[in-house]
């Protein structure tokens, strides 16, 4: 018994040759880690272009005493959680329906995933008018059926969301191209069977789709929330973190850092955003691991 | 050796350029979006003809990420030839001993400077750039169509202001227009307030970068902050959105009185709506309480020429020409003037808006203007802006909003070595 | 797919699926293209209205703007996004490959490892040093590597969750015929791994073709210019040109909306018979 393990892990070692990883670890070693390992020296240091004044962790305290950061950790957590909840759960639906027995999905598909190809700097641009509270078309939607009008991005406990809620709109397509991929490949065996046991549409979703789509929607939960707890491209075309520091995140924080040429500062600041993903990502990334194995 | 390969390299390319351009390099100018190019292109087109100096234009994004662009072509030492930057308070971080040609040894250019400018771009003994643009000012731009109609006058001071407000609100138009959904045009009458900071603290900026004043203990500099307090009543309903382009179309389309901008809004009033309409704007400066007033003025940023480019001569040769009376006039008949422009014995052409030329130079004749803050204090607050929104809508009180801009302050202090500990 | 009875209820759904569509997907759209064929003046008010005259000429001015400036944007990120997709389709399905069949403590670490590079953002001024001493500084190699290295964790991260429904017995069976580990690869599991491939050809294609930032600071200079600096020609703090602005943006938008034509079928493809018949 014993022996036979070894010859089948030898066979293993030799089908699956670490040879195949080295590649991609070469290349992503040399042009993103090594940077990476060379700018933690400068969350140290109070950095200019001639002098670097090496400062211990000064920079991680005037980190912590930021004025807007109490604000900006609650939104960067309600921002993250909200996008790619919903993401996850929206994405799988449009996903199921566009694989189904629709006429016309493949235009569908492509006006899906139309928004993940307009630039973020345009989608802002256009939001803000659209959400606009006089002149923008959603309100005056709303005011046809003789509700006030809204201040989507101007009032304080609001323009978090409202961003929010356009992050979705623009990054749904990518989960669900990552989810139509799954169900596409669901060997379709599972299909048959379940049709000879004459399940329902619902029961076929619930026990044959779901639970074999688990690797795609751990892809997508992992990107979408890291991609969440990162994000801060939009909130800065839409809203700037404003109004005032409404809808300030971490990123957004270290951002304005970054281009006041804090260099230093900042860099703590992305050290401390790190510590922060990584307290979330690994135990959720071992807790979905583990349902996946029990899941198969 | 590098060096060596590198000139081998230029050697070989020299012949391949000459058929291109007989007359000599091409220089590279960079110039972000944020100021007008157009004017800088007629000047080109000009020089290639009168001083055969061939210029390429590049346009690079402006705002924060320009800043950090130009900040990393400084630390790969891939500035262009000739480089457009902000003078004053940002013109430091760019370590221009290092990168930038002192201009003292061209007497004949930094004589041509006028004082404002040349303090704009002294950095130590050493003077940097010479003035892409005009000047301008951090005013209030009115309409005054608005104005005549009700029969108001030019506010002499800070409470006449608000009546004027008032009274534009009553009558239905805006009192005031604000743009804060365009985050840094929030900041204009916190900066475009200085003059009266200062005639309440002449030394504030050298005793501020020395760590001795401070904006929550000094009066005049509260007042700043109070001031947006002031106007909230009077603003446009969707002030805390609407951007800067609403702001042109309110104010040109007579639907807002005032607007407390920078005056280059003129230029784009102009391009949009028309000569009739921009000359319909008038500006004045913001008020102080006790009716002493004076124009916050923005002296125009920099052309910068790298030190260690490969056609220093060429480079100099152009700014030189850039500032000389003809440039000039080719300049501002592209592109009218949104204040005087910063070269002694240059006078604007008779063409200028009627803001410029009477409004704005009625200031400067009488001697009341003081550049803005950034142009003679290095240390400027990175959340500027997010604070005076949230004091412009009510979110803190103006004395809260003086502490944390102090603290906000102390980071960029840290940066550039001053010790405020 | 062959025509089959359809129920009422699939209409109805389909249907529903149109309302939702346009509404939330063709109404910003309309929005966007309205404002690309007014008048600056126009453009700038950013009302949902159609144009009162259709400025055609926007477009043309566009294309036109900067000595035809676009079109080399249009080379210049089609290159980095072709050779991009080779490094990282090649590289990441093998290593994704591995990662999920061989659960050993190399593999677990060189997971995490790839978690963390989801989660740090890049190191610009160490990047560029990085690079100037390699002497590859501004040029067209190092931005690919560059971009490879950028998306090699979330690809590899695709390419192994899919590995999951590729049963072992295939291989296996291949090992014992007589195949050598890259045949088995290369023969048996990358044309298994087809609509996976094309979701990670799509997705990174419209990454790195989008990508504004990288291209900025280590591919500098008008002659490498990208698609998405462009749109900066029409952003300004004072002279903004929205007409022109949306013009552009539909513009360097339509390359990937028929890449993603194309390859959206591929993905299909994969699954003709099986999931539809539902």
């Amino acid at each position: 018994m014993a022996r036979q393990t070894a010859s089948i892990q030898k066979a293993e070692a030799s089908i699956y040759s670490y040879w195949f990883l080295v590649p991609a670890f070469f290349i992503f070693v040399i042009f993103f880690v090594i940077p990476t390992a060379i700018s933690l020296y400068f969350s140290m240091t109070v950095w200019s272009f001639d002098s670097s004044t090496f400062c211990g962790f000064d920079n991680y305290k005037m980190f912590f005493s930021e004025y807007a950061l109490t604000i900006g950790i609650k939104n960067t957590f309600i921002y993250a959680f909200l996008t790619s909840g919903s993401k996850v759960v929206l994405a799988f639906l449009i996903a199921v329906f566009l694989t189904g027995k629709i006429r016309t999905r493949n235009v569908l598909r492509s006006i899906v995933f139309f928004p993940n190809l307009v630039s973020t700097v345009a989608v802002g641009i256009a939001f803000k008018a659209i959400l606009h509270p006089t002149k923008g078309y959603i309100n005056q939607f709303i005011n046809l059926f003789g509700l006030s009008s809204v201040d989507w991005l101007g009032n304080r406990s609001l323009a978090l969301f409202s961003v929010a809620a356009v992050d979705i709109w623009k990054g749904l397509s990518i989960a669900t191209v990552i989810y139509v991929a799954g169900i596409a490949s669901i060997d379709h065996s599972y299909y048959e069977a379940s049709s000879i046991d004459g399940a329902s549409r619902w029961q076929t979703l619930r026990y044959v789709t779901i639970p074999l789509t688990a690797a795609s929607r751990n892809t997508v939960i992992i990107l979408s929330l890291i991609g969440g707890l990162r994000s801060f491209e939009l909130i800065w075309t839409m809203t700037a973190g404003g109004p005032g520091f409404a809808s300030d995140v971490m990123p957004s924080i270290i951002y304005k850092q970054y281009t006041q040429g804090f260099f230093g500062l900042s860099t703590a600041g992305n050290v401390i955003l790190l510590v922060m993903i990584s307290i979330v990502i690994f135990p959720l990334q071992k807790l979905l691991s583990k349902s996946e194995e029990a899941m198969r | 050796m590098k060096k060596l390969v590198a000139l081998l390299l230029t050697l070989l390319l020299v012949p391949v350029m000459i058929p291109a351009m007989a007359e000599g390099p091409t220089l590279r100018i960079a110039v972000d979006t944020n100021a007008s190019a157009d004017g800088l292109r007629a000047v080109i087109e000009k020089a290639r003809e009168d001083i055969g100096v061939n210029v390429e234009v590049e346009i690079r994004p402006g705002g924060d990420e320009g800043d950090n662009l130009v900040k990393a072509w400084i630390a790969a030492g891939e500035v262009p030839d000739l480089l457009y930057y902000n003078s004053g308070s940002k013109l430091l971080e760019m370590d221009p001993a290092n990168n930038f040609v002192d201009l003292t040894a061209y007497p004949h250019i930094v004589d041509r400077l006028a004082d404002s400018f040349k303090g704009a771009v002294t950095v130590g003994d050493a003077v940097y750039g010479v003035p892409l643009t005009s000047s301008q000012a951090g005013a209030i731009l009115y309409n005054k169509v608005i104005y005549e109609e009700l029969g108001l006058e030019v506010p002499a001071n800070w409470q006449e202001f608000l009546d004027n407000c008032k009274a534009c609100a009553d009558a239905g138009y805006y009192g005031l227009i604000g743009t804060f959904g365009t985050s840094w045009s929030s900041q204009v009458l916190f900066l475009g307030d200085y003059y009266n900071v200062v005639t309440g603290y002449p030394t504030f900026a050298a005793d501020f970068e020395a760590g001795t004043a401070k904006y929550a203990i000094t009066p005049s500099a509260v007042r700043s902050f109070e001031k947006y307090t002031e106007v909230i009543p009077y603003y446009n309903p969707d002030y805390v959105v609407a951007t800067y382009e609403d702001g042109v179309e309110y104010l040109a389309e007579a639907k807002g009185a005032h607007w407390i901008i920078l005056t280059q809004a003129l230029q784009n009033i102009d391009s949009l709506y028309g000569r009739e309409t921009v000359d319909e704007i008038g500006v004045f400066c913001v008020p102080a309480d006790d009716g002493n007033n004076g124009l916050t003025v923005w002296v125009a940023n920099g052309i910068y020429v790298n030190k260690n480019g490969a056609h220093v001569d060429e480079a100099i040769k152009f700014i030189e020409y850039y500032i000389s009376d003809a440039a000039l006039d080719v300049y501002a008949n592209t592109l009218l003037a949104n204040g005087p422009f910063c070269i002694k014995g240059y006078q604007m052409g008779d063409n200028a808006y009627a803001a410029v030329a009477k409004d704005m130079q009625a200031y400067f004749d009488a001697g009341t203007t003081y550049v803005a803050q950034e142009f003679e204090c290095a240390i400027k607050g990175a959340n500027c802006e997010s604070i005076c929104i949230e004091v412009g809508t009510g979110a803190i009180s103006a004395e809260e909003a003086a502490a944390i801009y102090d603290d906000d302050c102390y980071k960029m202090a840290v940066q550039l070595g001053f010790n405020w500990d | 797919m062959k025509m089959k009875k359809r129920n009422p209820g699939s209409l109805a759904a389909e249907i529903i699926g149109w309302i939702v569509a346009v509404s939330l997907f063709v109404l910003p759209f309309l929005f966007v293209a309205f404002n690309s064929l007014k008048d600056r003046r126009g453009a700038n008010k950013l009302n949902f209205t159609p144009p009162d005259v259709f400025h055609w000429e926007n477009y043309v001015e566009v294309i036109r703007n900067n000595r035809y400036q676009i079109l080399t944007a249009f080379k210049n990120s089609a290159e980095i996004t072709f050779f991009s997709l080779i490094v990282l389709v090649g590289c990441s399905a093998m290593a994704g490959y591995i990662i999920q069949r061989r659960r050993t403590r190399v593999t677990a670490a060189a997971n995490k490892l790839l978690l963390v590079g989801l989660m740090v953002p890049v190191s610009i001024l160490p990047t560029i040093w990085l690079l100037r001493s390699l002497n590859i500084y501004k040029t067209l190699f190092s931005m690919v590597m560059i971009e490879s290295a950028l998306n090699l964790p979330f690809t590899i991260m695709l390419y192994r969750g899919f590995m999951d429904t590729i049963p072992t017995e295939l291989e296996e069976a291949a090992w014992i015929d007589g195949c050598n580990k890259w045949a088995v690869f290369s023969r048996i599991i990358f044309p298994l791994l087809k609509p996976v491939t094309s979701t990670v050809i799509i997705l990174n294609a419209v990454t790195i073709f989008n990508d504004f930032t990288n291209p900025l600071y280590f591919y500098p200079s008008n002659a490498n210019v990208t698609v998405q600096l462009t749109i900066y020609n029409y952003i300004s703090q004072f002279q903004s040109s929205y007409n022109l602005l949306f013009a552009d943006v539909i513009l360097i938008t339509l390359p990937m909306l028929l890449l993603f034509i194309i390859f959206n079928k591929r993905i299909i493809s994969g699954m003709v018979s099986g999931a539809v018949k539902g």
